[in-house]
């Protein structure tokens, strides 16, 4: 029950096809099917929850967030670009923009300065867009 | 236009719109659109600025052009990046009942006075009611006892509650549709 790849930033992780790391330089922990992590965790590059991969918590990141397919997450979100493919059950918070997949299920407040739903995806809760300087809103 | 529109068939909105809207078909609202309106139908697509809770019985799009502020009740909802939305959104079961229901109860409210002239324009025997004034704007006071006209030209006080045979027509001209020329209209933001 844990799992960290965190990786020094000049060696992106290829293992799930993404480059990201590659271009910006920011870590990366990626959560596969037989990891968990539970609890709060605070970190500066991205994150990404797929293959089943199990997340409970409150997870606040400065890089890029993803859940990928069939990976259920229970968690308190906050990243910068927020990809869903899986289902999230909590709140959570995109600075830039939030991105929901086809496969997606989210419940839970949404707050995201884009946002971007795909046909299939399913969403309940409040959301409200807009820049984050206001983000304490209403 | 101001007041409820009820519509059996489509519709589509390319003008200023506020009260209450429901078509038992689909409703699409234009870019230069501007609706203020609860706004119930099966597909909407929102392509331009509405404000209002929305009921889609199948699917609701908020195009990339579109702004929604209201709370939601959809079916299935599709918003593409760059649209703005603001508002709850509800998915998944439950409101089909509802919506079914609710256009049925809104006819039969007789329509104040509007729709004298059996003209083309009213045309849509199924057009169950227009009425203009009657509740919702505190200014919608007269609706526009001019006739409606079936031409484009001519500003159709009611042009939005236009609907072919089940097609809707909105109006050509974006702003010629919903404009009542007796009424300043106030066209919110």
């Amino acid at each position: 029950m844990d799992t960290q790849e965190a990786v020094a930033e000049s060696t992106p992780v290829e293992t799930d096809g993404q480059t990201e790391s590659k271009r910006d330089g920011l870590k990366r922990i990626t959560l596969g099917p037989n990891d968990s992590l539970e609890g709060k965790l605070t970190y500066g590059g991205h994150m990404t929850v797929e293959g089943g991969g199990r997340a409970e918590g409150e997870f606040r990141v400065g890089g890029n967030i993803e859940i990928g397919n069939g990976t259920v997450v229970k968690a308190l979100l906050e990243g910068s670009n927020v990809t869903i493919k899986g289902e999230l059950e909590g709140r959570l918070t995109a600075r830039d923009k939030l991105y929901l997949g086809k496969s997606a299920k989210l419940s839970g407040d949404v707050q995201a300065r884009r946002l971007q739903i795909e046909d299939g995806a399913s969403l309940n809760g409040y959301v409200r867009m807009g820049d984050f300087e206001h983000q304490a809103g209403s | 236009m101001i007041g409820q529109v009820y519509i059996e068939g489509d519709l589509r909105v390319a003008g200023v719109v506020e009260g209450e809207v429901e078509v038992t078909g689909n409703v699409e609202i234009d870019d230069v659109a501007k609706v203020k309106a609860s706004v119930s139908g099966g597909d909407v697509s929102v392509r331009g600025h509405l404000t209002g809770p929305v009921v889609a019985r199948k699917r609701l799009i908020v195009a990339r052009s579109g702004a929604l502020i209201g709370d939601v009740r959809a079916a299935r909802l599709v918003i593409q990046d760059g649209a703005t939305f603001s508002g709850k959104i509800s998915m998944g079961g439950s409101f089909e009942a509802p919506a079914p229901a609710k256009p049925a109860e809104t006819p039969p409210v007789a329509l104040p006075e509007p729709e004298p002239e059996p003209q083309p324009m009213a045309v849509m025997p199924e057009v169950a009611a227009v009425k203009p004034a009657s509740e919702p704007k505190p200014q919608a006071a007269v609706p526009a006892p001019a006739p409606v006209k079936p031409t484009p030209a001519a500003a159709a006080p009611m042009a939005a509650a236009r609907a072919d045979g089940g097609k809707v027509i909105g109006k050509a001209g974006g702003k010629a549709k919903a404009a009542p020329p007796p009424k300043g209209k106030p066209k919110r933001r």
